[in-house]
């Protein structure tokens, strides 16, 4: 039987702050074990956690990159359980007043998925496990970096409207400068609820929650299992059993982790030592105008106002640096299709060839946007103009005067024009007759042999229309 | 009201053992003194309970970092350490 | 005599830092293998620091404490040397870091002798918790000396310091002060910082001053006050001054005596109270009856809220990253049940176990969250009271020191007894004790003065006036 799943997701994204949440240890990746750690991130007796304002800030940017209200009032609990990764035995959350709520994103499909809410949390340690010894070694240089958990409601029914969401929250965050949302570092993390119920049922099955999912591929993969293996239970009579299972990417599949005795009750209470804090709304307002234009609306601009084609908008946005350039160098020439063509031939390539970023390449939008104006403009040729961008990349210098110095200007004297165009005509005489008996493809080919004899700085239309004239 | 096995269920979330002997006695104490606690619990619902003053969120620890401790200070009260790291139990 | 008249022979070299400090130590060595009031001396310490000092008031850079031989609760982290909050679990933690009261009385050059016995993490009201057996009571030592701080109350009554750190949650500054004869301090919530004094109940621990009378407690309560960035629940409204109003004129004041606190209390500290309150009449000061409605709750709110909190904060104490284990175990959970067990006294075990009965789910709203509700209204109820009075007298404790072994055992008898102490730290307020009598076993009875918030100046002041007037009996010095 074909039953209808539903879920809804739970997403860990580290922040990008320079320190950590409660502490003023370094935020960092990797790093020798415990080389960053302080009393206070080591949960040493008497110390006490100090809230950094800008993992607040980011929470508050994460709010309305996915369009929640973020909250005058918000305040820190703790929920209480043992592990030895976890050195206080309490992990600071937020649990009655969360910094950001009602929020949506809508998906491929065009459904809308709800946020339930946005709340600051701190991570917890990693542990090593030696099989030889038997034993486990914990490292609490992740304890204290700045998390948001957001919460979305079950609202999801497919796989495709799942991934589309993981990208696009990883995207948007990224282009908030909130999380670099690399899942293979773990520094986006992705838990997903499912339960399957029948189709046109109201009723939500009982839900099974998968962990340990470090790519968008493996998020698909692990719910076509869990899908498999919650239909097989369903269709033989049996019951789904509320747990927390574990994805193996190795084996895809997903298995029950192994299940605590007692029921989970993490007493959460307000965290005292740690006073709510109170947010202006003239504060609220001045983070989000630090917001940068979503990617999801650069998209419409993009594809609706500059006419691009969907895929070239969607290279051009997969990197936020690489859409800001685009979008100085258009504010500059709106040549839209030029400039994106520019930026995804020869930048991309320059890109790939050296490994560099577009922000370390010794091109500016505004030298990107000079070119294009000079290929617009018909000063330079388009197969100049690119010719123009690599010279730039190799030996800097200025746009114009390169095209200068280089003969990149197109002339528009005809006077010498025509005795070349006749000397192509008399040396491809062969050519010049069987186009003139009806073979039409043949205008191509010499107008190229016109093009290659008149040099680098012919204006291609003007060699086209002489050309015509004289084939007539 | 107070029976070994809720003093039972209470040790586990409190991480405490107790002998069968102690689990009595902790069960006698703990029902004397939930005794005098449940004073509470006809206390009038339409109070609000008390929460901390807020801070204003200018108020809070700017988000610069300082120099961590060196991990020989963090690890110097542990029983026992290796590669740099507490030794814990195997955990699955 | 006063610290500061301590200073002015300090600064006029009529007795050196170190020779004061050896008379101190040697006073300890002698008679506190009787007292109990240290866990650990700092004898080679407390020397280099005198010498220190003395370096210091030679060059004329003297401030109000340098050479000033103080002792520290044992809950107080002082780096280098070992913080055990008498408990086995933390029988050999040394801190790699100083609370921020140490760290400002070292930049005085201050000098501490050790840090001070008490109940095992200042959970009771005896001190005969403690790890490394119970402190005695100067004045008789058949007797109990309070507590939790009853190490620091021990040891200034005896004389084995000049003045000492302690810490009050529910009453741990004032009432060993009250039971040992000396005079106590518990500072408005959030006065001094909390960044180093291991956490019982957060939202309600404080570190106080005992001293030998009420000019001292504000007198270190000069330096170690105030707004601290390593405590986010620290105060810019504390703002030092605090012997300044010593010697001025009260008659003016209010002074509001709440009945309840005096319904519970025996005959003796009544009486005692009740003179006290005639004396400030007979000054000119207004005498006021007022009530503290919800005082019949407060006990049970302060255990509920303080337990849910110490269940917390004592759960990172797991034998992992320091503190007391036996071997690895079979798995995590073993260790840590272990560890537990050993480390922890049977009082701390159950608070844990009540702290996690106010918490678990199905009971936390009937239990913690009416813990709480209770709160709000205590403070309302204070408010009140400070709407038509200047400062609360109160008695410190319902009885005098009692002797050993006669009610630790009873849990329910030892936390009713905290029934005068208690809303003070429920409403975050000043408070200071003092003794104001002496029962007919010649054991100490306490008053306390409660101030608004961040008015210790005033409650010192008035507290400063009674024992300017009343003559204290002395205990085996």
């Amino acid at each position: 039987m074909n039953y209808q799943p539903v879920m809804g997701l739970e997403i860990h994204c580290e922040l990008l702050t320079s320190s950590k949440v409660f502490c003023t240890c370094r935020n960092e990746f990797g790093g020798g074990a415990n080389t960053r750690v302080c009393p206070r991130c080591s949960g040493m007796p008497g110390t006490l956690p100090l809230l950094n304002k800008g993992a607040v800030r980011l929470a508050a940017k994460a709010g309305f990159a996915t369009n929640c209200t973020v909250n005058n009032y918000s305040a820190f609990d703790r929920k209480n359980y043992f592990y030895p990764d976890l050195p206080k035995a309490y992990q600071i959350t937020q649990f009655d007043s969360p910094i950001c709520t009602d929020g949506y994103i809508d998906v491929t499909g065009g459904r809308r998925i709800r946020i339930n809410r946005i709340h600051i949390e701190e991570d917890a340690g990693k542990l090593v496990h030696d099989d030889y010894e038997g034993v486990s070694m914990a490292d609490y240089n992740r304890c204290g970096v700045p998390l948001i958990e957001i919460v979305t409601e079950p609202d999801f029914r497919s796989i495709e409207e799942v991934q589309d969401f993981v990208v696009q929250i990883g995207s948007r965050l990224k282009y908030a400068g909130v999380c670099d949302a690399r899942m293979e570092q773990g520094s986006l993390r992705v838990d997903v609820n499912i339960s399957l119920m029948p189709y046109g049922s109201n009723e939500f099955g009982t839900r099974a929650e998968i962990k340990n999912l470090n790519s968008v591929k493996s998020i698909g993969r692990a719910i076509a299992y869990e899908i498999q293996r919650q239909s097989e239970i369903l269709d033989k009579g049996g019951k789904v059993l509320q747990e927390t299972r574990r994805y193996n990417e190795n084996h895809d599949d997903t298995k029950a982790m192994r299940s605590k005795e007692e029921a989970h009750d993490y007493r959460y209470f307000p965290e005292p030592d740690i006073p709510p804090v109170l947010f202006t709304d003239e504060e609220i307002d001045a983070i989000r105008r630090e917001m940068p234009e979503m990617p999801h609306r650069r998209f419409e601009r993009y594809t609706e106002s500059y006419g691009l084609p969907d895929e070239d908008a969607k290279l051009i946005l997969a990197q936020k640096e690489f859409s800001d350039f685009y979008d100085e160098a258009v504010k500059i020439m709106p040549e839209y299709k030029l400039i994106s063509n520019l930026m995804l031939g020869e930048i991309s390539r320059l890109i790939n060839e050296t490994g560099r970023d577009i922000t370390e390449l010794n091109i500016s939008p505004a030298d990107v946007a000079e070119v294009a104006k000079m290929a617009a403009d018909g000063a330079v040729s388009k197969g100049s103009a690119k010719e123009i961008i690599t010279i730039l990349f190799n030996e800097g210098g200025k746009p114009e005067e390169i095209a200068r110095s280089k003969g990149f200007i197109m002339s528009n004297d005809t006077s010498g024009l025509d005795a070349v165009i006749d000397e192509v005509l008399a040396t491809n005489a062969d050519a010049v007759e069987k186009y003139k008996a009806g073979n039409d493809k043949l205008f191509g080919f010499i107008m190229g042999q016109a093009i290659k004899a008149c040099g680098k700085g012919a204006n291609p239309g003007l060699i086209k229309k002489t050309l015509s004239q004289k084939l007539k | 009201m107070f029976d070994p096995n809720r003093t039972a269920h209470l040790a586990e979330l409190s991480k405490l053992e107790f002998t069968d002997e102690e689990l009595l006695k902790m069960t006698k104490d703990m029902t004397d003194i939930i005794a005098l606690m449940d004073k509470v619990c006809d206390f009038n619902p339409e109070i609000k309970p008390y929460t901390l003053d807020s801070v204003d969120y200018d108020d809070l620890r700017g988000d610069t970092y300082k120099e961590s401790y060196p991990n020989s200070e963090i690890l110097k009260n542990a029983k026992n350490t290796k590669n740099d790291s507490f030794v814990v139990p195997k955990v699955v | 005599m006063t610290l500061r008249d301590l200073r002015y022979k300090l600064d006029k070299k009529e007795i050196g830092a170190v020779e004061l400090t050896q008379e101190y130590l040697q006073k300890i060595k002698e008679r506190d293998g009787v007292i109990k009031s240290y866990i650990t001396v700092c004898q080679d310490g407390a020397i280099a620091q005198a010498k220190a000092a003395q370096t210091v008031i030679d060059a004329g850079n003297s401030k109000p404490l340098t050479g000033i031989p103080l002792s520290v609760k044992d809950n107080i982290c002082t780096e280098g040397v070992r913080t055990t909050c008498a408990s086995r679990m933390l029988e050999d933690f040394v801190p790699p870091y100083n609370a921020t009261a140490i760290e400002k009385l070292n930049a005085e050059n201050y000098v501490m002798l050790g840090k001070t016995n008490m109940d095992e993490f200042a959970m009771g009201g005896s001190s005969q918790t403690s790890y490394f057996g119970g402190p005695k009571n100067p004045y008789s030592i058949d007797r109990v000396t309070g507590g939790s701080s009853g190490g620091a109350a021990a040891a200034v009554a005896a004389g084995f310091c000049a003045a000492a750190l302690g810490s009050d949650t529910g009453g741990s500054v004032r009432q060993p002060s009250a039971f040992c004869g000396v005079t106590g301090l518990k500072p408005t919530y959030g006065a001094v910082s909390r960044w180093g004094l291991i956490a019982f109940a957060s939202s309600l621990d404080q570190i106080g001053v005992v001293a030998n009378n009420a000019f001292d407690t504000g007198y270190i309560l000069n330096t170690i006050h105030g707004y601290d960035e390593n405590d986010a629940t620290s105060s810019a409204a504390a703002k030092g001054g605090y012997t300044k109003l010593v010697g001025s004129d009260i008659s003016k004041l209010r002074i509001g005596v709440p009945k309840e606190f005096l319904d519970g209390s025996s005959d003796e500290v009544k009486a005692a109270v009740l003179k006290a309150a005639d004396f400030y009449k007979s000054l000119g000061c207004e005498i006021i009856e007022c009530s503290l409605p919800s005082l019949e709750y407060a006990v049970s709110a302060y255990y509920l809220i303080s337990s849910a909190e110490a269940a917390s904060n004592l759960s990172r104490f797991d034998g992992i990253k320091y503190g007391s284990r036996s071997g690895l175990g079979e798995d995590f959970n073993e260790l840590i049940k272990n560890s537990r067990r050993e480390g922890f006294g049977d009082e701390v075990k159950r608070r844990i176990m009540l702290g996690n009965y106010a918490l678990c789910s199905g009971y936390y709203d009937a239990y913690y969250n009416n813990a709480r509700r209770i709160r709000t209204q205590i403070r309302k109820e204070y408010a009140a009271i400070f709407e038509k009075c200047d400062v609360i007298l109160t008695p410190t404790a319902p009885t005098t020191a009692y002797k050993i072994g006669c009610q630790e055992n009873d849990p329910v008898k030892m936390y009713l007894a905290d029934i005068c102490t208690v809303t003070v730290n429920i409403a975050g307020l000043p408070a200071i004790s003092t003794t104001c009598g002496y029962d007919l076993d010649g054991m100490p009875i306490g008053m306390s003065l409660t101030g608004k918030a961040f008015d210790e100046r005033t409650i010192i002041a008035v507290c400063d006036r009674f024992e300017k007037d009343f003559e204290r009996k002395e205990c085996m010095r």
